[in-house]
């Protein structure tokens, strides 16, 4: 994991817009999951999505990743447009993301799966693998090398081995951020990485998320419900109600916003009273 | 193989990913191919060799073929027979129509195999499950009443075509031992072979399609060349095993004799043996060919001899308990339960 000695500043947020919204639409039938939602991510920050349920985070995400094709509306990546495309080539464009409801490769082992997030790296082609020379050996090494790095880091050695589908809930979480880590992105897509947590879980997540953002420089992009964590880690911040963008700033800003205290905030402490 | 894996740590990650990580293992395996290299050929009788070992070695790579596809990738497929009658047929049209050498011939048979797997396999790119195996099973008894046309036996008038000796690099592959001799080795080949396939990437590609196909595509996994490809290279195994059916155990090659039984046998082979395992393929076949020989045998030697009838009523009887207890029970098969008792036995006789 070769950081960028320029990103390394802590927490630097570079004026390179590296994702930029604009006025995107999507629509399923009569649901309009968003309308309109305008916004910039710009390099090296903690951009996070918050809104009631429903607002149409996950949504957003699955836009930027080529899950969803908007109805209408850009969103530029790296400088370039998006046209329609399947997550496959987002993901060879370096976003890499996580789900809301876990989506693991639940048959295989935990460095099997943060092996697999790796596979863009890989060169080697069917004969060598076959025959395990070439590429196929060398390269094997070296992603393994590099996939210890990431479990040493996530604190996994111990379920090294372990087939995911068998480990208790915040481990899987923390397999998939490893999956995700593994294919070295750009932009790391994070939906509610720290949902059905504890305390204790949620406070490792947030310090991998902020030593990833930290130390490789990477790009997040994040959705999720605790407010102590959104305000803490963000170094700005959207929020959506309804598909509709309703504030958006740093977390100051924001938590001071008076439609979002009424619209979501509010909501959120009476759901919790 | 009652040992204790602990105690044996690996120092690099080279070893870690080895094939055998374990030295016993490693010892088990030599030891396994010491006797089947050595001492079977000369204790086996030519019988033996003839109705069991040969079915078992052909079997056992169809096994692995339809495993790579089912057990590694998630996708089903019923048309195994079908596929080892386009190897087999391929390989004795080259043979009689063409003056390639044996090796060659193998392997653009094999390689034929592939192209047809693709084909049919192209379905799996937009349906799944039921309906797949459905479009496999079309394409089984399509393929069978293909090769049934006349121009594929070069209009023989039986239908009945006989298959051509085998010359491997000059050497003739004549007696039931020498059989045995070249279905092993290419049996241990490309068991290698498959097991590199499945610990290298593009194993993993293959499982991660099968355990979560949409969390696949967004690490950038392209499905539909993924599938295709572990069509490609299952049906080029289970063509190598039609190749070596009809011209190593059958002697002669008429389509019938790769009806759909041949591909539920296979397909019970990896669900008894173990979905997603090599080794277990080969369990898998193993057991398969020996429980109707169990069935002949065991219960005369009681005294309780089974009427032919009834062998195949019990037989059918017990591959359907067992089918049934593996997919519900133990989808991993005989190769998880094996894997189980070694974790067991590691920590006997102190379990905690
Ligand atoms: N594939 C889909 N088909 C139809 N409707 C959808 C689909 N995906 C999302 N929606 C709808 O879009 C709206 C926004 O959903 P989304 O999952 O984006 O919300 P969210 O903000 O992530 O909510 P939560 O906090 O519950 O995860 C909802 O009304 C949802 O029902
Ligand atoms: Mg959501």
């Amino acid at each position: 994991m070769a950081a960028n000695a320029a990103d390394v500043t802590s927490r630097a947020r570079s004026s390179e817009v590296l994702l930029k919204v604009e006025d995107v639409e999507l629509r399923f039938g009569g649901v309009r999951a968003l309308r309109g939602v305008s916004f910039e991510v710009r390099r090296g920050e903690i951009f996070s999505i918050i809104g009631p349920n429903g607002a149409g985070k996950s949504s957003m995400l699955n836009c930027i990743n080529g899950f969803y094709h908007p109805t209408s509306g850009t969103i530029t990546y790296k400088g370039q447009p998006r046209k329609a495309m399947r997550p496959y080539v987002t993901a060879s464009q370096g976003v890499a993301r996580t789900f809301q409801n876990i989506a693991l490769f639940k048959g295989m082992s935990t460095l099997d799966n943060i092996m697999t997030g790796r596979h863009l790296k890989t060169k080697a082609t069917l004969l060598e693998n076959a025959f395990w020379f070439g590429r196929a050996k060398r390269e094997e090494m070296e992603h393994r090398k590099f996939c210890e790095e990431i479990i040493d880091f996530l604190n996994l050695q111990h379920v090294r081995k372990t087939a995911v589908g068998t480990l208790p809930y915040g481990l899987q979480k923390r397999v998939e951020l490893g999956r995700a880590l593994a294919a070295e992105p750009e932009l790391l897509l994070l939906d509610e990485p720290m949902a059905g947590m504890n305390l204790e879980e949620k406070q490792d997540m947030a310090r991998f998320i902020l030593d990833v953002n930290d130390e490789f420089g990477m790009t997040i992009c994040l959705i999720e419900h605790d407010m102590g964590v959104v305000m803490d880690l963000s170094d700005s911040i959207v929020v959506l109600d309804h598909g509709e963008m309703i504030g958006q700033g740093t977390p100051e800003e924001v938590s001071n916003d008076p439609k979002v205290i009424e619209a979501y905030l509010g909501v959120q402490e009476e759901g919790e009273a | 193989m009652i040992y204790r894996e602990s105690g044996q740590f690996k120092k690099t990650y080279e070893a870690d990913q080895a094939i055998l990580p374990l030295r016993t293992d490693q010892i088990f395996m030599v030891g396994v191919l010491l006797v089947a290299f050595l001492v079977i050929p000369m204790v086996a009788s030519n019988y033996v060799m003839n109705a069991l070992l040969l079915p078992f070695l052909i079997y056992a790579l169809a096994a692995i073929g339809l495993n790579l596809l089912v057990g590694y990738c998630g996708q089903i497929s019923l048309g195994t027979g079908g596929f080892m009658a386009v190897g087999a047929f391929a390989a004795w049209n080259l043979a009689t129509r063409t003056e390639l050498p044996m090796p060659v011939i193998f392997l653009l048979a094999g390689l034929i195999t592939a192209g047809t797997g693709v084909l049919f396999g192209l379905p799996a790119l937009r349906i799944k499950g039921f309906y797949l195996a459905v479009t496999t099973l079309a394409a089984q008894f399509f393929l069978i009443w293909l090769l049934q046309r006349p121009w594929f036996n070069n209009y023989s008038p039986t239908g009945v075509i006989s298959a051509p000796t085998v010359d491997m690099f000059g050497w003739t592959v004549d007696s039931v031992t020498d059989r045995y001799y070249l279905a092993l080795i290419i049996l241990v080949i490309m068991a290698l072979i498959a097991k590199n396939i499945v610990r290298s990437s593009t194993g993993r590609k293959w499982m991660a399609i099968r355990d979560m196909d949409v969390a696949a595509e967004i690490i950038g996994i392209r499905p539909m060349a993924t599938k295709l490809k572990a069509f490609a290279v299952s049906s080029f195994f289970i063509g190598i095993a039609g190749v070596l059916w009809g011209f190593l155990y059958l002697g002669q090659l008429e389509a019938e004799a790769f009806n759909i039984y041949v591909s539920f046998d296979v397909l019970f082979m990896i669900i008894i043996g173990g979905l997603g395992s090599i080794l277990g393929s080969i369990i898998g076949a193993a057991f398969v060919v020996l429980v109707p020989i169990f069935l002949n045998v065991v219960p005369s030697a009681i005294g309780l001899p089974l009427g032919t009838a009834m062998i195949s009523y019990v037989e059918i009887f017990i591959f359907g308990v067992l089918i049934i207890f593996f997919l519900i029970v133990e989808p991993h098969g005989i190769a998880r339960l094996w894997s189980i008792v070694k974790q067991k036995l590691r920590l006997w006789p102190f379990p905690y």
